[in-house]
C-alpha cells in the first residue's frame, strides 16, 4: 500500500512541477555575458543615452588571443530601453551576472551622472563588486577595443582593475558599492579611475574627482599615486625626489598615515596629518649607501610634503572631498546635524599641516 | 521410521537409508549423502556397531553427540540439515555429520584494510563464530540462535556483549526478528531489508565481513547477527559516522586518518551534489562561478546541442553502465571493459560534441568518490543519492539543490536506528547531565 | 546538553536579517537606535534569565504542560493558541521574505509563489517530525552553516572597503532616546531562548542550565555586526535605501581565492539553511501547541508514527503562506514584520513574567 502510494506520488509530483515551473531554465550557451557596459550621451543628442555592451562569445579554445566579443550599441532616451533595444538584436539572453566593469562616458560623467548610478544600484543583476570607471575619450570607444593576446573576452579589464593580476599605484580601482555609496554620503565624495584607449592598450592611470553630480576635476598620475598612498596605503608605489640633479626612486615597503582635525585658538582648524615611509632604493647614483641617509630622508619629506600639500589644495579647491575628512570630522564629534553645517563651514578655510616621515630601510642589492 | 522418511523425500535419489543388524541388534539410519560426510558417518556408527566393543545402544546413549529426537515432526528437517537419523531399539537419534562447502576462511575482499587483520569472516557460522571468540575472549559475550525463513531455516546467531548491550535495542531486534515473514533468506543484505524497512534511503545496518570491525562493535554494546551461509554479519544500531569510518581509521597514523575521514565526508558531499550542481549552475545562475571559471564551462558547452540535464542523465547512464558492466563482466574481461569504456566516454565523448569537458570531469568526480565510503552498502544507497537531488536541481537550480539537501537533513536527522539517533552530534556525555530526550516517564 | 539551548539562541539571533530587525534599526540610525540597542540588551537578557529559570524548575515539561499545572483549560487553550500564532507568523515572515529575496537574486524568472511552493513543502515535512527529530536538524543544519557565516561575517569585518569612519559617525549619534520599534526589532535578537519553551520537554531531570553569560555576549556581538557592518559599507546615507540590506552587504565582499567569486551565493545558500531550519522548527512548535490544546494529546518527543494531525496543520500553515504571498507586496510585509516584533516583545515578556511569578508562588508552595 504504502509503496504504491509513493511511486504515485513520484509520478504526479514531476508533472505537477514540470507544469508550474520550467521557466528560467536557461543554458549557459544560450546567454550572452555581458562583460563591460558603457553608458554615454551621444554628441550630437545630449539627452539621451548611448548605450554599449560588450558580450562574450565563449570559445572552446583556451590560449592568448582566442577571445572574441560582440559589441553593440544603441542609442535610447533611457538607460533601460536601450538595453531592451539591444536584447533584440542579439540571439541569446542577455547576462549581466558577470559583467565587471561600467564605464561612464566623459561626457555623460561631467555632465550629470545620477542617473546612471540609480540604473546601475537598482538592477538586481549587476554586482555590488563592479568595477566603475570613465571611459575617455567616450566608453564606446574604449569598449569597442579588443585586446590581442586576451584569453577570455574581458580578462584584460578584470585583470587590470582588480588586484588579482597587475598592481598599479595608478589605477585606483571603485567598486560600484563603494562609488554609490560615497555619492550619496555626507562627508566624502566619489572619484572613479579614467581609462584611456591607446593604441590596443587601456590606459588607466589618472583619477577623476566628482561631486555628488559631476566630474569636478582629474589628478595626473603623480598626483593619483600620492592619493593612493595617502588614501589606500598602496604599498606597490614609490617616493621621488630630485637631488642635486639626479632623481631618486624609492620602493615603497610600508606606508601609514594618520589625520586629525584640530581646532585651533583662534577658531580655524587645521587638518594634521602624519604620513610614515619606508622603503627601497630602486633608482639611485652609484654610492648612495655611503652618503648620509638621513640628509636624503630629509629632502625626500620635503619633496614629498610639497607635492602632498599641493594635492590637497587643488582638492579643496574643487570643493570635493575625496579623502573623506567630512566623514572623519562627523566621525569624531557629536552626532548631530550642527557638526555636518559646521563642517560645511570649516572645509573652505580649513588649512594642511603634512608631516611626511620617510625612512631608507636599504639601498637594493647594490650599494 | 524407514518408510516415513522414504515417503518424505520420495523423489530424492541421494537418500541413504539403511537397516543394519549385528548380534544383539536391528538398527535404522537414514541421511542425505549429499549433504553428509560419509566418513563420519562410518566412524560414529558403522565401524562401532560392526565391531560390537561395546552394546551399541550404549555407545549412543552415552555419547552426547546423539540427540534424542522425540517429535517425527521434525525428522525431515534435521536430516535436510546434514544430520543422520537413526533408530536404535525404538528410540529416535540424531547425529551431526553435516559437511558444509564453504570457502576456505577467505582473506577480506570486500572491505580491505592494508594494516588491519586479513582474514574475513567465514561462509559457515561456526567457523566465524570461532573467529569471532578468539577475538573477542569474554565470558559475556552471549549468543542466541534463530532460524528465518519459513522455506530455507537459515539458522541465525545474535551476539552481543551482555555487559555492554542495551536491552531496550536488543529487544527490539529480537522482536523485529520475530516479525519477519519471508520465504527464503540467502544473503545478509536480505536480512538487512527486512529488518529496517525497504524503502529507507540510507542503511541503518552496517554489513560487515571484517572480524575486527565485529569484535570492536561488540565491545561498544552493539548487536551482531550472524548468517549460515554468508560471510557478512550485520552490526546494529549504526550511527552515520560509522559508514564513513574504515577500520584502517584505528590502524594508521594518526592524522592521516582524520584527512582521510574528512576526505570521505567531502566526497559524499560531491558524488551527491555534483551532478545537481552542475545542471543548476549551468542553466540557472551562471553568475556564481568566477567569470573565467564560468567562460570556459561556457566555451566547453556551446557545442551540445541539448539541455544540461539531458547531458547528465547521459554521463551518468554511461558512467553507471560501466560501473556495473564491470561488477558484471567475468574478471578477465573487465578490465577491456572499463577501459573501453573511459576511452569512448573521456575522448569521443567530448569531441564529438555530445557532451561538456567539464562534465567528463563532473561525472569521474562523482564516480570516483562514490567509492571513498568504506562500508559497501552505504556506498551503493549513496550512489543512488544523487538522482532525487536532480530533479529539483531541473526546476529551481541553485535553490533547489539546496532545498534538496535540507529535504535530506530532516530525513537523516529523523531516522533512527533500531530506537537509536542516527546523525546527530555524539558528544560525551557525562554522567550527572544525561542526553537530551531522556524524559522521566511520569 | 547545554549547546542544545544555546542552538536555538544562536539561530534566533543570526536569523534577525530575515526579519528586517537591522533595516528597522537603521532606519532609526539617527534617533535613537543606539540607545534602544542598549536597552534592549537589558530587557532580551533579562527575559532570558528569568524563562531559563522558570524552565530549569520543569525539566522535561513544555510551556503547555507548565501552564496546564498553573491554570484550568479554558484559561490556557487561548493563550496557546496565541502563542501558536505567534510563532507561526515569525517564521511565516521569514520564509516569506526569503521566497521574495530568492526571487530577486537565484530565480528571478520563477515567480515567487512557486518558489515559497518548494520551500514550505520540506518545512512541512520537516515540521511534522518529532521534537527531538527536529532538535537533532536543527543541530546538524546549524553545525554545517554556522562556521561559513561566521566566517562571512568576519569578512565583511575585517574588509578594506568597510569605512569605521561611517560606523563612528553613527556611534555618535547614542544620545538620542530610544524609541519603541528599535527596540523591539533589537530584543528579537535576543528571543532564541523562547523556543525552550517546547524543546524543554527534551531536557533531562537532571539538567542544568550554564553558560547563561553567553547568551548577551553573543547575541550582542551579532546585534552590532548586523547594525554596524552594513553601515560600514553603504555609508551613512545609502544604507537605508537598500531593502536587502545583508544580500546587499555580502555582495560587497569579495572572495579572492576559490571558485566562487562573489559572496552573495554563499551568503544566500547559507540563510536559505538558516530560513528553512528557523521555519521548520517554528512551526514544529506552533503544531505542538495547537496540539496541546487537546486533552487526549500526550506529548511523545520522539514519535515514530506521524500523526495525521501534523501534517493537516503544517498544511494549513503552508497554504495561509502561499495565500500571504499572494495578497499582499513587500512593503505590506516589511510593515507586518514590525508590528509583529513590537507585538511579540510585548506577548514575551508577559508570558515570561506570568511564568516567572507562577513559578515563585508554586515552589513557595511545594516547600511549605
Amino acid at each position: 500500500m504504502r509503496q504504491n502510494k509513493l511511486i504515485q506520488l513520484a509520478i504526479v509530483l514531476p508533472i505537477l512541477l514540470a507544469t508550474l515551473s520550467g521557466c528560467g531554465f536557461k543554458d549557459i550557451d544560450k546567454r550572452f555575458f555581458v562583460v563591460a557596459a558603457g553608458i554615454d550621451r551621444p554628441v550630437n543628442n545630449p539627452n539621451r543615452y548611448l548605450v554599449t555592451l560588450k558580450l562574450a562569445v565563449p570559445s572552446p579554445k583556451i590560449e592568448p588571443g582566442s577571445a572574441k566579443a560582440q559589441v553593440e550599441s544603441v542609442e535610447a532616451s533611457t538607460i533601460a530601453e536601450a538595453v531592451r533595444l539591444i536584447k533584440s538584436r542579439v540571439d541569446k539572453e542577455l547576462d549581466f551576472g558577470h559583467c565587471k566593469l561600467y564605464l561612464l562616458g566623459d561626457r555623460l560623467s561631467s555632465q550629470y551622472y545620477p542617473d546612471a548610478m540609480d540604473w546601475i544600484s537598482r538592477r538586481r543583476d549587476i554586482q555590488n563588486v563592479a568595477y566603475i570607471a570613465i571611459g575617455r575619450p567616450d566608453a564606446k570607444t574604449v569598449i569597442e577595443m579588443n585586446p590581442p593576446t586576451e584569453r577570455f573576452p574581458g580578462n584584460t579589464l578584470f585583470l587590470q582593475l582588480g588586484k588579482d593580476g597587475t598592481e598599479s599605484a595608478y589605477i585606483v580601482p571603485v567598486f560600484s558599492f563603494d562609488f554609490i555609496r560615497k555619492a550619496q554620503e555626507r562627508g566624502i565624495d566619489p572619484v572613479l579611475p579614467i581609462m584611456n584607449k591607446e593604441k590596443e592598450e587601456y590606459v588607466i592611470s589618472k583619477l577623476a574627482l566628482l561631486n555628488k553630480n559631476k566630474t569636478v576635476a582629474t589628478l595626473s598620475p603623480n598626483e593619483t599615486e600620492i592619493y593612493n598612498q595617502i588614501s589606500h596605503h598602496m604599498k606597490k608605489s614609490t617616493v621621488t625626489a630630485t637631488i642635486n640633479g639626479q632623481s631618486l626612486v624609492l620602493a615603497v615597503n610600508k606606508i601609514s598615515s594618520r589625520y586629525r582635525i584640530v581646532k585651533e585658538a583662534n577658531g580655524s582648524h587645521i587638518l594634521k596629518m602624519k604620513i610614515y615611509i619606508s622603503g627601497i632604493f630602486e633608482e639611485a647614483p652609484l654610492g648612495v649607501y655611503s652618503s648620509n641617509w638621513s640628509k636624503l630622508e630629509q629632502k625626500f619629506n620635503e619633496h614629498y610634503e610639497a607635492e602632498a600639500n599641493h594635492l590637497l589644495t587643488k582638492i579643496q579647491q574643487a570643493e570635493v572631498d575625496p579623502f573623506g575628512f567630512g566623514l572623519r570630522y562627523r566621525a569624531t564629534h557629536a552626532g548631530s546635524d550642527q557638526t555636518w553645517k559646521a563642517w560645511l563651514s570649516i572645509y573652505p578655510q580649513l588649512k594642511f599641516e603634512i608631516k611626511a616621515n620617510i625612512k631608507i630601510d636599504g639601498t637594493g642589492i647594490s650599494d | 521410521m524407514l518408510n516415513r522418511i522414504t515417503t518424505l523425500f520420495a523423489e530424492a535419489k541421494d537418500l541413504n537409508t539403511y537397516r543394519m543388524s549385528n548380534k544383539e541388534m536391528v538398527i535404522e539410519i537414514a541421511y542425505i549423502s549429499s549433504l553428509c560426510d560419509e566418513s563420519k558417518v562410518s566412524d560414529f556408527i558403522l565401524v562401532p556397531f560392526q565391531k560390537e566393543l561395546q552394546p551399541f545402544d550404549d555407545i549412543v546413549e552415552r555419547n552426547p553427540q546423539f540427540q534424542i529426537i522425540q517429535d517425527p515432526a521434525m525428522w525431515a528437517s534435521i536430516i535436510l540439515r546434514g544430520f543422520v537419523l537413526l533408530s536404535v531399539k525404538g528410540r529416535i537419534y540424531a547425529l551431526d555429520t553435516a559437511r558444509i562447502i564453504r570457502n576456505e576462511t577467505p582473506a577480506t575482499q570486500v572491505e580491505t584494510a592494508i594494516l588491519g587483520p586479513q582474514l574475513a569472516l567465514s561462509e559457515d557460522m561456526v567457523d566465524s563464530i570461532n573467529i569471532i571468540r578468539s577475538r573477542y575472549p569474554s565470558p559475556e559475550l552471549a549468543m542466541e540462535e534463530k532460524t528465518i525463513g519459513s522455506m530455507s531455516h537459515t539458522r541465525i546467531m545474535i551476539l552481543y556483549d551482555n555487559r555492554h548491550v542495551d536491552p531496550n535495542v536488543l529487544s527490539e531486534v529480537r522482536s523485529k526478528l520475530q516479525s519477519i515473514r519471508i520465504d527464503f533468506l540467502n544473503a545478509a543484505g536480505q536480512l538487512e531489508r527486512k529488518l529496517s524497512g525497504k524503502l529507507g534511503l540510507l542503511p541503518t545496518i552496517i554489513i560487515t565481513e571484517r572480524p575486527d570491525r565485529v569484535a570492536n562493535s561488540l565491545q561498544r554494546g552493539k548487536i551482531v547477527l550472524l548468517l549460515q551461509g554468508t560471510m557478512f554479519a550485520l552490526i546494529m544500531p549504526a550511527t552515520f559516522y560509522e559508514f564513513m569510518h574504515a577500520v584502517d581509521d584505528n590502524y594508521d597514523s594518526f592524522w592521516m586518518t582524520r584527512m582521510l575521514i574528512l576526505l570521505r565526508y567531502f566526497g559524499v558531499i560531491l558524488t551527491i551534489t555534483m551532478p545537481a550542481l552542475y545542471i543548476a549552475v549551468i542553466s540557472y545562475n551562471p553568475e556564481l562561478f568566477r567569470v573565467q571559471l564560468a567562460f570556459s564551462i561556457a566555451g566547453s558547452r556551446s557545442a551540445v546541442p541539448y539541455p544540461s540535464f539531458i547531458e547528465v542523465f547521459i554521463m551518468l547512464f554511461m558512467i553507471e553502465s560501466l560501473i556495473e558492466a564491470s561488477l558484471r563482466l567475468p574478471k578477465y574481461i573487465g578490465s577491456t571493459a572499463t577501459t573501453v569504456g573511459g576511452l569512448i566516454l573521456g575522448q569521443a565523448a567530448q569531441q564529438a560534441g555530445l557532451v561538456s569537458s567539464i562534465m567528463i570531469i563532473v561525472t569521474s568526480v562523482v564516480a570516483i568518490s562514490n567509492f571513498v565510503v568504506p562500508v559497501n552498502n552505504m556506498s551503493i544507497s549513496i550512489r543512488f543519492m544523487k538522482y532525487p537531488l536532480i530533479v529539483p536541481a531541473i526546476f529551481f537550480g541553485l535553490t533547489g539543490v539546496t532545498v534538496g539537501i535540507f529535504a535530506l537533513l530532516c530525513y537523516m536527522t529523523h531516522l533512527r536506528s533500531f530506537g537509536k539517533p542516527y546523525f546527530r552530534i555524539f558528544g560525551p556525555i557525562k554522567a550527572y547531565t544525561s542526553d537530551i530526550g531522556q524524559v522521566s516517564e511520569e | 546538553m547545554n549547546r542544545y539551548f544555546y542552538y536555538n539562541v544562536f539561530l534566533g539571533s543570526m536569523l534577525n536579517l530575515m526579519l528586517y530587525v537591522p533595516h528597522i534599526l537603521i532606519k532609526y540610525r539617527y534617533n535613537g537606535a543606539i540607545s534602544s540597542m542598549l536597552v534592549a540588551v537589558a530587557i532580551g537578557t533579562g527575559l532570558a534569565y528569568l524563562f531559563t529559570t522558570v524552565t530549569q524548575a520543569f525539566p522535561g515539561k513544555g510551556l503547555p504542560e507548565i501552564l496546564y499545572i498553573f491554570f484550568p483549560r479554558a484559561i490556557v487553550i487561548p493563550i496557546l493558541l496565541f502563542l501558536a500564532a505567534m510563532w507561526y507568523v515569525a517564521s511565516a515572515i521569514a520564509i516569506i521574505a526569503y521566497a521574495v529575496l530568492i526571487n530577486r537574486f537565484f530565480n528571478p524568472d520563477t515567480s515567487a509563489i512557486i518558489v515559497l511552493g518548494l520551500l514550505t513543502l520540506v518545512c512541512i515535512y520537516g515540521a511534522t517530525r518529532s521534537t527531538l527529530s527536529v532538535m537533532f536538524m536543527m543541530e546538524m543544519g546549524l553545525i554545517i552553516n554556522t562556521p561559513l557565516i561566521l566566517f562571512i561575517l568576519m569578512k565583511s569585518v575585517r574588509s578594506e572597503n568597510i569605512s569605521w569612519d561611517a560606523i563612528r559617525t553613527i556611534a555618535n549619534y547614542w544620545n538620542q532616546m530610544p524609541q519603541l520599534t528599535p527596540i523591539a526589532a533589537a530584543s528579537y535578537i535576543f528571543t532564541g531562548y523562547i523556543n525552550f519553551s517546547i524543546y524543554n520537554r527534551l531536557t533531562p531531570p537532571n539538567f542544568r542550565l550554564k553558560f547563561r553569560w553567553m547568551i548577551p555576549v553573543f547575541c550582542t556581538v551579532i546585534m552590532l555586526i548586523s547594525f554596524f557592518v552594513p553601515i560600514g559599507f553603504h555609508g551613512t546615507e545609502t544604507v537605508v535605501h537598500y531593502i536587502y540590506l545583508w544580500s546587499v552587504t555580502s555582495d560587497s565582499l569579495i572572495m579572492n581565492y576559490g571558485f566562487i567569486e562573489r559572496v552573495i551565493f554563499v551568503f544566500l545558500i547559507l540563510y536559505l539553511n538558516l530560513t528553512l531550519i528557523y521555519t521548520t522548527s517554528g512551526w514544529h512548535q506552533a503544531i505542538e501547541m495547537i496540539k496541546s490544546c487537546f486533552p487526549s494529546n500526550k506529548p511523545d518527543v520522539d514519535q515514530r508514527e506521524i500523526p495525521w494531525i501534523n501534517w493537516a496543520i503544517a498544511t494549513l500553515f503552508a497554504i495561509v503562506s502561499l495565500l500571504y504571498l499572494h495578497f499582499f507586496d513587500e512593503k505590506e510585509s516589511f510593515k507586518l514584520a514590525s508590528a509583529w516584533l513590537v507585538l511579540r516583545l510585548f506577548a514575551e515578556a508577559g508570558t515570561v513574567f506570568l511564568l516567572f511569578g507562577m513559578t515563585l508562588r508554586y515552589r513557595r508552595k511545594s516547600s511549605l
